[in-house]
């Protein structure tokens, strides 16, 4: 008896869905939304007394539906979105059949899951809040299918339910931080899918001309990061990600062969793993945490090399630092590099091979030209000297707007021809001509510099910051870095890609509105960024390790006794209540 | 396996004797620590489920909002459970008493409900197991009266059995409940029978009309009058007789000529519970008919009346008749 849920418990349960199904429109199929808009209509409807609870048929007709439009949709099964599509579907249509408590709770726990599962697809905190703006709502209706002898009206109801949801909720926040802040945090179980409707952001794992000019639109974040000391001068922040071997005449690429990021991962844990023998030390640490925004691929960039690492990454061969996943959700990564060190003093026969790889054919004056340097030049160092001097004395021209290259032979193209381009151009022109004379190179693609933001003590790196540029392997030097782009664009380096493109005027063209460009405005736009950083460095980012870090504060010494005592205590004390409650 | 249901049993045994020791009969209850119990629902098992699965959530995809929400709920779940122990606790009930009713009616228990200034209460549910059961709200009133039914069996005394006090506000994950057993009790009449006996001939209630004899001597001497023919020798005046010589007859204030008289000895049919049916039916009956009438069982003779005060009167010892609680 008093099982049956009141007019205003259903117009509350109902309200619920919609909040908690809203953000999934973003991230899932659009087509969801007529589906739900008509399950919550026609479920109005039956309470207004207009229709009648829909039959069995048209509840397995609609359940057909709902699976045919989740095969047609293209999902991958497995897949996270495929589950939470289907999640939804079942949600929206239990809400067709709610009449006793009992589906009512069943709606409004697949609810609380589906507000935690929307934390896998967003993470900021307006998603936070939105989250808990949804727990509000699932709460005021958890209480609103328990009433049934209702004493006030529809709108006292509301006013109630909220107010009691909220207050709860509040008063939970203490014991949940406790519960935050102390419960064990273990490593993954088993492997998930990951969400995958997602865009993928940021630096590629190829470069074709244009590819980078294009990332240089975009004011998005792509990483911030926290020194430990002082902070590098800023011609000196080269943050490495990926390094590009092979050319196909037009494209750069990772390997010969596409392959995919497990694949990388599988070369960097087999014959193309991480040497720490071939790396010889030198120069001052530079102590620093990343935390790198989500980007749907595995690509992590730091100062070269970074010796210690800590978080869940691989390192290959050619000093690379990779994520093992995708990155799905921001990412912490601590470091330390030894940027003056020396790299591969003796550099191993595959990779030498790997780093003067051309194609057979294609780009013949370019060939020519470093063919006749070197007979003039004869050491490697005159050499790359007179190669430099070319781009910085020739009419070269840094911009953004390069004009479009012929689809071979693009580095004649743009050494003879075009000589305007951006770092992808210098950086794949200058590697070509150093392997084209036997010297062994590679591209280069990641970040160079960043934003300072004074009010967090950080470096804010975004996609305008994406950069390319070279690494030249020297006898008696190993790999040193080259930035072909610097005899073009000195100020890039040394002030960033705004003050380089001023002349120009194309920075952020595309964006309509800069906040950059008003002093004050750009002051509140740090502030917030500010706010944003911590919330990704220490909400987001509170991990095992942090835990560690912070009992350890806490207690002194880390000890897995302490925990157990101080969770003891805290049971002990839970227990304490318990009693007084019952006894 | 008998030693298994004797075990439960046993417990069984155990549980009822504590619950009566903590919570002793009283006519008015105050629900405080000592008597409220609580534990979570069936609710919140389910939410356990839900939050141990977000915990894997968690951990697999090492979301730390994830985290949040699953350590919010459970943190719900806890306090919820304050919650709902506070939305009994401070409750004060009161038995205002039972009204009588027939075997196999339903007996009615009136209670008041007071609750504490400035702790409203949501969702009581009242109920007796297998009963009556009712659901309450205590907002704007401080203080609501509630009627619950209980069904009879017998006649005699109706004891209120233990009454279950329970909620589940304001989440439905935490049942708090109490056992009140008050210390009042209603009369049960005897049930009365469809359709009372009615004496062939002689009608029971015929037999004082028409001048015969009545037994047992509740007509009070009322006067003499001169002989007259047919007058009963047992009715002449043999005292005055002899003074003067001459008949006179007897005559008496004849209250029963008007009252009737229900007899135990006169009925017909055996049984104890047979008869008191049917002087309850006949009771009812003349009270129907604003009749006087008089009772008389064994070891009880109740006088001749009417009115309601009476029929209560005659019920109750109808009801009560060899009844040892009494």
């Amino acid at each position: 008896m008093h099982k049956q849920i009141t007019y205003t418990g259903m117009i509350w349960l109902l309200a619920a869905q919609v909040v908690v199904m809203l953000p999934f429109l973003f991230d899932l199929p659009i087509w969801l939304l007529p589906v739900l808009l008509f399950a919550a209509g026609w479920r109005l409807r039956v309470l207004s007394g207009a229709a009648l609870q829909p039959g069995n048929v048209i509840k397995a007709l609609l359940i057909v539906l709902g699976i045919g439009g989740l095969v047609l949709s293209g999902l991958k099964f497995p897949s996270l979105d495929a589950m939470a599509t289907l999640l939804l579907l079942g949600f929206a249509f239990k809400s067709l059949e709610v009449a006793q408590r009992r589906d009512a709770l069943v709606v409004i726990f697949i609810g609380y899951f589906l507000v935690a599962l929307h934390f896998l697809y967003a993470q900021s905190i307006t998603a936070a809040l939105y989250g808990m703006v949804s727990m509000i709502v699932l709460t005021g209706a958890l209480v609103g299918v328990q009433q049934s002898v209702a004493e006030f009206s529809a709108g006292q109801q509301v006013r109630f339910n909220l107010r009691l949801s909220v207050f709860m909720l509040l008063q939970c926040l203490p014991l949940m931080l406790v519960i935050f802040v102390f419960a064990p945090r273990l490593p993954p179980l088993w492997s998930l899918p990951m969400p995958t409707g997602q865009a993928k952001m940021g630096v590629s794992d190829r470069m074709a001309p244009g590819d980078i000019e294009k990332l240089s639109q975009s004011d998005a974040l792509a990483f911030r990061v926290t020194f430990k000391g002082k902070k590098p001068a800023q011609h000196e922040l080269y943050w490495r990600g990926m390094v590009f071997n092979h050319f196909d005449g037009r494209e750069w690429r990772q390997f010969e062969r596409d392959i995919d990021p497990q694949q990388v991962q599988s070369a960097l844990l087999t014959n193309y793993r991480w040497q720490p023998d071939a790396l010889r030390l030198q120069g001052e640490p530079i102590a620093y945490e990343a935390v790198y925004e989500k980007t749907g691929q595995p690509w992590l960039f730091t100062l070269t090399p970074a010796v210690d690492v800590e978080g869940d990454v691989l390192r290959g061969a050619d000093y690379r630092v990779m994520a093992r996943q995708d990155l799905q959700a921001p990412f912490l990564l601590k470091a330390v590099s030894y940027p003056d060190s020396q790299r591969d003093l003796a550099l191993a026969p595959e990779l030498r091979q790997l780093a003067l790889h051309l194609p057979e054919t294609g780009d013949a004056r370019t060939r020519d030209l470093a063919q006749q340097l070197w007979r003039e030049t004869g050491t490697e160092q005159a050499y790359l000297d007179r190669v430099l001097a070319r781009f910085r004395d020739q009419r070269f021209e840094y911009t953004l707007k390069p004009p479009t290259l012929s689809a071979s032979d693009t580095i004649d193209a743009f050494l003879f021809e075009s000589q305007r381009g951006f770092c992808a151009h210098y950086a794949g022109s200058f590697v070509f001509l150093m392997r084209a004379a036997g010297i062994p190179a590679r591209v280069v693609v990641g970040y160079q510099g960043g934003e300072w933001n004074a009010a967090g003590d950080y470096l804010a790196i975004h996609q305008y910051d994406a950069h390319a540029w070279a690494e030249v392997w020297l006898t008696g030097q190993g790999w040193v870095r080259i930035d072909p782009t610097t005899m073009v664009a000195p100020s890039r380096t040394e002030q960033g890609l705004e003050a380089a493109m001023q002349a120009e005027g194309s920075f952020l063209a595309d964006s309509m509105f800069s906040v950059r460009k008003i002093a004050w405005l750009n002051g509140i736009r740090q502030q917030l960024d500010t706010v944003q950083y911590g919330w990704r460095r220490w909400v987001l980012g509170y991990d095992g390790a942090e835990q560690a870090a912070l009992l350890k504060s806490l207690l002194g010494t880390f000890s897995v006794q302490g925990v157990a005592l101080l969770m003891g205590g805290g049971l002990q004390r839970l227990a304490c209540c318990g009693w007084c409650c019952w006894g | 396996m008998w030693s298994a249901v004797n075990m439960v049993e046993a417990l069984r045994g155990h549980w009822e004797n504590w619950v009566q020791q903590r919570l002793p009969a009283a006519r008015v209850t105050t629900l405080n620590q000592r008597k409220i119990f609580i534990v979570p629902s069936k609710t919140a098992v389910g939410l356990l489920m839900l939050i141990a699965l977000l915990f894997l959530l968690g951990i697999n995809f090492q979301n730390s909002l994830v985290y949040i929400i699953c350590f919010w709920l459970l943190s719900l779940l806890l306090l919820t459970i304050f919650y709902t122990w506070r939305n009994l606790a401070g409750l004060t009930l009161t038995a205002l008493g039972v009204e009588p009713c027939f075997a196999g009616e339903k007996a009615v228990l009136e209670v008041e409900l007071t609750r504490p200034a400035h702790q409203p209460k949501y969702a009581l549910e009242l109920a007796w197991e297998g009963e009556d059961q009712v659901q309450v709200d205590l907002v704007t009133a401080q203080t609501l009266r509630v009627k619950l039914s209980h069904s009879t069996s017998g006649r005699g005394y109706f004891k209120p059995p233990r009454l279950r006090i329970a909620t589940q506000f304001p989440t439905g994950l935490a049942l708090a409940w109490s056992y009140v057993t008050f210390d009042v009790r209603g009369l049960v009449y005897p049930a009365p029978v469809e359709k009372a006996f009615q004496p062939s001939g002689n009608a029971q209630r015929e037999n004082v009309a028409d001048g015969r004899e009545i037994a047992g001597g509740s007509n009070d001497f009322g006067g003499i009058r001169d002989y007259q023919q047919g007058d009963g020798s047992k009715r002449i005046h043999w005292a005055k007789y002899a003074q003067t010589g001459k008949l006179y007859t007897k005559t008496f204030v004849d209250y029963a000529s008007h009252a009737l008289w229900l007899e135990w000895d006169e009925l017909p049919m055996p049984g104890i519970e047979v008869r008191l049916s049917h002087l309850c039916r006949k009771v009812l009956e003349f009270h129907q008919e604003q009749r006087e009438y008089g009772l008389r069982i064994p070891g009880i003779l109740i006088e001749p009346g009417k009115g309601e005060a009476h029929k209560a009167r005659c019920l109750q010892a109808l009801a009560l008749f060899g009844v040892q609680d009494a």
